[in-house]
């Protein structure tokens, strides 16, 4: 039996909690109208290549591509690239753009994603300080490792450690600050930490952490150092600021949506407006076994925008999805599964010296958490784990088949 | 017409498992599942990692190193970052011998 389909469906964002929306709908036979929406001039694309693959010239922007540039046509989905979406009517049931087209909508998806975070730090402004959120940034930054032989990068999360990597892959010098004592620290703990610090030191990164940057040091209106409160001046010819995102959440301010770091959505991903659902980097979900979460990886932005069309055309599933990425730097395969901020016990399968583990966090006996450095198997293996009771003992022993311990 | 070249032997190919053996030098995977044997070629179209460290789920292989999932028996890729399918080979076990077609899937 063929659902009842909405009218017409807008979706507000082009990148790949769109594109994967947009995909869905079509997949399930929805045959009314979209509208796709979405500021930057491209079609959707993968953003996980441009601090990689693509930043060192490996792959073209053609490959990057979520769908080949004719999809969007061949499948009747109107779009409106390098167009701002500025405000979401939900009386009117219209989004207006920043051209003054108002399109109409009965069912809409914010798939609107993040924007770099830019903190008050002197120096910021000048040229050759650049940060990486799209291709044309990915491009800038290839331009200037071209033209320069060192590198200063100043944040080192998962976006500053790529970028690390791959320049130092490039054969520049590369020199790291970040107020954290280790690499990743924030998103992942000191332990699991300590052996992506040792991988960059090891490739040659300067790496000054556990200070502040101070600021960025120019000379005739061009970045030439980075200084951090410590006192380290470090010089170079180009700066590459990774300090974390925020939400593009300005298309629904005003419009009685909730907005609290990030788009409120409930379990099933809408808003507190009916018919109105966001999805990806900018919506804060309430997941059944993480509580509010807003998640900015490449695997959540693919299955929220699943989840959110199946909602759209109105399957009442929560999506509880344990969320997992990578992180790929050198020949380090890092691996993700599970959200925690924090954790009473962590239980170490593997070596960590061999950078060949899995760390488990557990929170009050259940497993929140599952990073490995090249360890993907396992760590794909913990996804069925993540939210459940843990044998602590049986986790860290090697001979534990993982799969048995979830029962499949 | 395919030829079949013999990789292995049957009882030496862990049930429910992945193994990766050789075809007129390529690397060729091959899954012995519940459905059946399959064999495809070892390489992620993603990033070149070898889909016999992976995993077999449901009719698919995930490749270990970012979850590119493809269809066991077409080669299709079903989720992930893969930009094209892997290319798929005839199987067959004759007695004990595991025997992979030379032509693969284009």
């Amino acid at each position: 039996m063929a659902p009842v389909g909405p009218g017409a469906i807008v979706v507000v964002g082009a990148g790949l909690a769109a594109a994967s929306a947009v995909g869905e709908l079509r997949r399930r036979e929805f045959d009314g109208r979209i509208v796709l929406i979405g500021e930057e001039p491209l079609p959707p694309y993968e953003r996980p290549p441009l601090s990689k693959e693509y930043l060192r010239g490996e792959r073209d922007l053609g490959s990057v591509l979520v769908r080949p540039a004719s999809w969007y046509g061949e499948q009747g989905v109107e779009t409106r690239f390098g167009t701002r979406a500025v405000a979401l009517d939900v009386r009117s049931r219209e989004v207006v753009l920043a051209d003054g087209e108002r399109v109409e909508f009965d069912r809409a998806l914010v798939a609107t994603g993040a924007r770099n975070r830019r903190l008050p730090i002197p120096g910021l402004d000048l040229d050759g300080v650049l940060d990486l959120r799209t291709a044309p940034d990915a491009d800038r930054i290839r331009e200037a490792a071209g033209r320069g032989s060192r590198a200063c990068v100043v944040g080192m999360g998962f976006i500053g450690a790529e970028v690390a990597a791959s320049l130092r892959t490039m054969g520049l010098d590369v020199a790291a600050l970040d107020v954290f004592g280790v690499p990743l620290e924030r998103a992942l703990g000191p332990e699991v930490g300590r052996a992506i610090d040792s991988l960059h030191r090891e490739h040659g990164v300067e790496l000054h952490m556990g200070s502040p940057v101070a600021a960025i040091e120019g000379t005739g209106g061009r970045a030439r150092a980075v200084t951090n409160e410590r006192g380290d001046r470090v010089a170079c010819d180009f700066v590459v600021v990774g300090l974390g995102v925020r939400p593009n959440v300005e298309p629904v301010e005003g419009s009685g949506i909730e907005v609290d770091d990030g788009i409120l959505v409930d379990a099933h991903l809408e808003t507190t407006a009916p018919g109105v659902f966001a999805a990806g980097d900018v919506a804060r979900h309430r997941h059944p076994l993480f509580g509010p979460v807003r998640v900015e990886h490449y695997d959540n932005a693919i299955r929220m925008g699943v989840a959110a069309a199946a909602g759209i055309l109105g399957e009442r599933e929560p999506f509880a999805d344990p969320h997992w990425f990578w992180s790929d730097q050198y020949e380090a395969n890092l691996q993700v599964v599970g959200v925690a901020s924090e954790w009473d016990r962590l239980v170490i399968r593997g070596s960590v010296e061999e950078r060949s583990f899995v760390a488990f966090s557990l929170s009050a006996g259940r497993l929140v958490m599952a990073a490995g450095v090249n360890r993907g198997r396992d760590v794909r293996r913990a996804k069925k784990l993540i939210g459940r009771e843990a044998d602590a003992e049986a986790l860290a022993d090697e001979g534990t088949d993982l799969r048995e311990l979830a029962g499949v | 017409m395919t030829e079949f070249r013999t990789v292995g032997s049957a009882g030496d190919h862990p049930e429910g498992g992945l193994r990766a053996y050789e075809v007129d030098g390529e690397p060729v995977a091959v899954a012995r599942t519940e459905a059946g044997w399959f064999a495809f070629h070892d390489t992620c179209t993603h990033n070149a990692c070898s889909l016999a460290d992976g995993d077999l789920e449901d009719g698919t292989v995930v490749c270990v190193c970012h979850g590119g999932t493809y269809d066991l028996r077409t080669g299709e890729v079903l989720a992930g970052p893969p930009p094209e399918p892997v290319r798929t080979y005839p199987v067959r076990v004759e007695g004990d011998e595991i025997q992979v077609g030379t032509e693969g899937s284009p």
